[in-house]
């Protein structure tokens, strides 16, 4: 892997946080192909099960941005800082393994809390070079009173 | 025109049972009350038979009156439960929240315990107390444990409290045809929040807040029959609601529910609120129930839960996971609302701020925007406490803890 095509890797990762962060649904799923999934799972040591807490499709992630204004939501913003561990060719794909650390800052006042911490596994399409495939790994379950937007 | 101070304190114009004095919410003696008043003479959900399927599986809990429990099954199949504390030096004897134990040591001097609560080892037993004091003294203090309604581990600290059936009476009867077969936990969260327990089970006994819920909205206040659903109200604080066929493809992204539940009417949700802080709410292919551990007069932990059919097959089970988080997961379109209510609630109601009733008052022939789920609760707590939710300084001061049979 030339050193190029990791740091078109790895700032496909970032971008992503970006958008998100940006609430830019449009630039996040820009950066998605066309069978992107896109899957928030942890394991629960409680119930001693895998979770799944989020898993939809391209189309799915679509509804789900359209449908957010209709809802009430807490509007603290969200920054999501990865960082990119490994990554892995696959034939025409990378396996892309991602710390995630997401804070929630308040808008009264603009305190900064960590919110959840996590990784993401991604899979990048090396051909058209978007996302196919992400999983959020969360360690953090206990996320108060949540969030209507997908890390 | 708004109010000026006075009018603002003044009582509301209703019945003095439609409203509340809003220090129930926030007042630190209350809330030990409560604890000893309201949750340890009370029927508890603990946990699910599913999370302890093979002898010895358990799971901890810590009871809302503030006790640690260990919840075993033991050798026998039978599902038990101790305190989780060593009768030596108070140490937690399990730390895991879940996990297999045969025996239950005490990491502190690996004092050992057995299911079913006996002490099987003591170390260096002889040495220390001789023949003075001996392992048969030195069992698991066992607390009350019956498995029903669904499978659930209900606990009660209570040594001679009154049976499950009584407790619950006829509550549960209008979900009882649905929970025939095996059921199985496939969701388990927490959430803290900054407000009070009651102020949540609040939000599970009336259903006008649906107003908080696009997805309710129009996926139910606009269709036929929402508003013939009834409350119902039942001995020591239970409450249920009837059920309308809810049209789940009217929300973008949502379809029809074709999982289902056996028995249950296409489109159906039931739910039974139970006192003093816990709900099952059966919507159409689904299972949520909802446990609430409060940790002051204006902190809570709640425990939700999502359940299936243990007969699931892989697909059944993946689309009950999708309608599951669709509006009750972590990420879902009604947890994270109902939440926010909540927490908006414990944000405005906390000590010193000035807000001092809260308005239950809607009358509407017990149909689902009707109050009367609320007034039902606050009856019995009122009959628990010893003095009307309204008035709860009716003495001066809340009164010393004591115990309500």
């Amino acid at each position: 892997m030339k050193s190029e095509q990791r740091q078109a890797i790895e700032e496909l990762v970032y971008r992503s946080c970006l958008a998100l962060d940006a609430k830019d649904f449009k630039a996040f799923l820009d950066l998605c192909d066309a069978g992107f999934r896109y899957t928030i799972s942890t394991f629960s040591p409680e119930i001693r099960r895998e979770m799944v807490w989020l898993d939809h499709d391209r189309k799915g992630m679509e509804t789900l941005f359209t449908n957010l204004p209709r809802h009430n939501s807490d509007h603290s913003p969200l920054t999501r800082h990865a960082t990119v561990y490994t990554v892995d060719m696959n034939g025409k794909q990378a396996e892309v393994v991602a710390a995630l650390q997401v804070f929630r800052t308040q808008l009264d006042g603009g305190a900064s809390e960590l919110f959840a911490v996590g990784r993401f596994h991604d899979t990048v399409n090396l051909e058209s070079l978007k996302l196919s495939r992400r999983i959020v790994r969360l360690e953090t379950r206990l996320l108060g009173y949540g969030y209507h937007i997908p890390f | 025109m708004a109010k000026s101070g006075a009018e603002w304190n003044a009582p509301p114009k209703f019945p003095a049972t439609h409203y509340v004095d809003s220090r129930v919410y926030t007042d630190d003696a209350i809330f030990e009350e409560e604890k000893e008043k309201l949750f340890r003479p009370a029927w508890i959900i603990a946990c699910h038979e599913s999370e302890m399927p093979a002898p010895y599986d358990y799971r901890l809990f810590t009871h809302p009156a503030g006790v640690p429990l260990i919840v075993i099954r033991g050798d026998d199949a039978k599902v038990r439960a101790f305190y989780n504390i060593c009768p030596h030096r108070g140490n937690t004897i399990l730390y895991d929240p879940s996990g297999n134990a045969k025996r239950m040591t005490c990491i502190f001097h690996q004092w050992s315990f057995d299911c079913r609560g006996s002490c099987v080892d003591i170390s260096r037993a002889e040495q220390g107390y001789q023949e003075r004091f001996r392992k048969e003294d030195a069992a698991m203090r066992e607390v009350k444990c019956e498995v029903a309604y669904g499978g659930f581990a209900w606990v009660n600290l209570t040594d001679d409290c009154p049976g499950l059936r009584e407790f619950i009476g006829g509550a549960m009867d209008i979900l009882e045809p649905y929970m025939q077969q095996p059921l199985e936990v496939f969701h388990y969260h927490k959430a803290r929040v900054r407000t009070n327990f009651k102020l949540w089970h609040d939000t599970n006994s009336e259903f006008y807040h649906d107003f908080l819920h696009y997805f309710n909205r129009i996926t139910g206040m606009m269709q036929p029959g929402y508003f013939d659903r009834k409350y119902t109200g039942f001995p020591n604080g239970h409450a249920t609601v009837g059920s309308m066929q809810i049209q789940y493809d009217k929300y973008d992204g949502s379809k029809e529910r074709a999982v289902g539940w056996p028995g249950l009417a296409r489109g159906g949700w039931y739910m039974v609120d139970v006192f003093p802080g816990m709900t099952y709410n059966l919507r159409t292919s689904v299972l949520r129930i909802d446990t609430a551990i409060p940790l002051g007069p204006n902190e809570v932990i709640i425990e939700f839960r999502g359940l299936g059919l243990k007969s699931d097959s892989e697909a059944e089970r993946r689309q009950r996971v999708f309608d599951h988080n669709m509006i009750w997961g972590p990420f879902g379109r009604n947890l994270h609302e109902d939440l926010l209510g909540v927490h908006g609630q414990g944000r405005a109601l906390r000590q010193g701020t000035d807000s001092r009733w809260i308005l239950q008052g809607r009358e509407e022939n017990s149909t689902i925007h009707d109050e009367v789920g609320m007034r039902h609760y606050y009856a019995e707590w009122s009959r628990r406490m010893g003095r009307p939710a309204y008035d709860p300084y009716r003495d001066g001061k809340p009164g010393p803890v004591r115990q309500v049979a």
